[in-house]
């Protein structure tokens, strides 16, 4: 079951804190570095962060940030070795930065339990810090999906290769699917998102802006919920692993076709340059963004943050 | 019937603008940009649309990629198209500030230009780059670098060169020249890109 806001946070709690996740579908596209460099800027500008590692079968963003597996993870929350969240915290290196780490050691923790997720959830919400900036894991699971639903800013990390694109938009349209089918509000409408999902359905639906005309057909009132839900699910693209202009470039197609094919107003929070400064930084355990502030990665994480912080995106050109 | 905030992107393909994804009023600079990247976005082996169209229905949209950009980009056609669907034609007068005087653009240029001589000429015209940002639509960043002269931050000559002809126009000079005269400092073989 997908949760929904309204079961996750009372409406007081509802302050300006702001729940940041990055996802991508794909594993070894940097999704790690991406959240690690981007709180550690965030907190360079001021900001209260935590990182949560909620990659729970394959935890590693301590290592990003050059610390030791932490004493204490999510696992042990969500196991209820610990009652509080706080409990898991990490200090690290970044003066206003600490870290909640994942489970490396706990397979099972990647399959948590509805009530268990909600739990967490509210804990997180309930920081007292300014951003909650979440490394999702590497697949398309709900547990992965719902966390990237609910954010404030959820951000898609890809690099130039058909395989990470492809999962990308596997990525967003099983995040959207989930979305409208949680937001479905009969059990025919909810049958008709679900057939949705399979590409060869009898149906004839291929595109979530097929499935909204069919809706809309059939039921006006359900159209527009499901309207509202795709108006306002606006995943910003990170472009990693950049090469040269040709490359930068993929990240506008990827907002053209967004829009184009899926009814979709995604935007391109920025790219990253490929930068042998990044590999050997991590090679030493060290983030590049404190090794090294100077290289070409780190300035584009700058200007990347700085962006995401004012809502901004790269404009298409034309 | 919904009210027109509530359109999505992608489902307004009613009227050859958006097929360009333009809004009406765009400028000529703007439908070649926009046609050259449309077209990149459905050419073969297009990385951000093989997984979402066919080859069948890429080539569609290419054809009503061209058709579009047949009428918008001849000045008859386009007036004919836009009085039948009560468009206001392309017009710089409602742009939110002063333009450069049209005699600007008589200015001498130099063979050469660099980006500190861009900015000059701008500084002079007392326009800020967030104004040029806003009218052209081309992203701050790119003109910062630009004038900065940051070539390897730069988009491929051909975006390169319509960045560079939006710009000048905007600033009152030779579009074709200003062009010609920045990008003379590129390597040549980079032109073919």
């Amino acid at each position: 079951m997908a949760l929904t806001v309204s079961e996750v946070l009372p409406v007081a709690a509802r302050t300006r804190r702001q729940i940041w996740s990055v996802g991508g579908g794909k594993g070894g596209i940097g999704k790690s570095l991406i959240a690690a460099s981007v709180g550690w800027q965030l907190a360079r500008m001021g900001r209260r962060v935590v990182l949560v590692d909620a990659d729970l079968g394959g935890a590693n963003l301590h290592t990003c940030l050059g610390l030791p597996p932490p004493p204490r993870t999510l696992a042990d929350f969500i196991q209820r070795r610990v009652s509080s969240i706080e409990e898991v915290l990490s200090d690290t290196p970044a003066g206003g930065l600490s870290l909640i780490s994942g489970a490396a050691d706990l397979l099972s923790a990647a399959n948590i339990k509805h009530l268990q997720k909600v739990r967490v959830m509210n804990q997180v919400r309930a920081l007292d810090v300014d951003v909650v900036l979440i490394d999702l894991g590497a697949g398309t699971s709900y547990n992965i999906l719902d966390f990237f639903l609910l954010s404030d800013v959820s951000i898609l990390a890809v690099v130039p290769e058909p395989t990470s694109i492809e999962n990308g938009y596997r990525f967003i349209k099983s995040a959207l699917y989930r979305r409208l089918r949680a937001a479905a509000p009969n059990e025919r409408i909810r049958d008709l998102v679900l057939a949705a999902l399979d590409p060869k359905n009898p149906e004839g639906i291929r595109t979530p802006l097929d499935l909204l005309a069919r809706v809309e057909a059939e039921d006006p009132e359900a159209a527009r919920a499901l309207r509202r839900e795709l108006a306002g699910f606006q995943p910003r693209f990170v472009l990693n692993e950049v090469r040269d202009v040709g490359d930068i470039a993929i990240g506008h197609q990827l907002v053209a076709a967004c829009s184009r094919h899926l009814g979709l107003k995604a935007s391109y929070a920025g790219y990253i340059h490929h930068d042998d400064t990044v590999w050997q930084a991590v090679r030493r355990r060290r983030l590049f963004m404190s090794d090294a502030p100077t290289s070409r990665a780190a300035e584009e994480v700058r200007q990347l943050t700085r962006g995401l912080v004012k809502g901004e995106s790269l404009g298409s050109g034309y | 019937m919904a009210p027109a905030t509530d359109v999505l992107p992608g489902e307004k393909g009613g009227d050859l603008y958006a097929v360009l994804g333009l809004e009406p009023r765009a400028s000529r600079e703007q439908v070649e940009r926009a046609y050259r990247s449309c077209l990149e976005l459905y050419g073969e082996g297009s990385l951000a649309t093989y997984t979402l169209v066919d080859p069948a229905e890429a080539e569609q949209e290419r054809v009503r990629l061209r058709e579009a950009y047949e009428v918008l980009v001849d000045d008859d056609k386009r007036r004919a198209y836009d009085e039948g669907r009560g468009f206001l034609p392309p017009d710089a007068s409602v742009l939110p500030f002063p333009v450069a005087a049209p005699d600007a653009s008589e200015t001498e240029l130099p063979a050469v230009l660099t980006g500190a001589d861009l900015r000059k000429i701008r500084e002079a015209r007392g326009l800020s780059l967030r104004h040029i940002a806003t009218v052209t639509k081309i992203g701050k960043r790119f003109l910062e670098y630009i004038e900065e002269d940051r070539f390897d931050f730069l988009p491929a000559p051909v975006y390169l060169r319509g960045f560079l002809q939006e710009y000048a126009r905007l600033v009152g000079i030779d579009p074709r020249k200003a062009a010609d005269a920045y990008m003379s400092r590129l390597e040549p073989g980079s032109s073919t890109r």
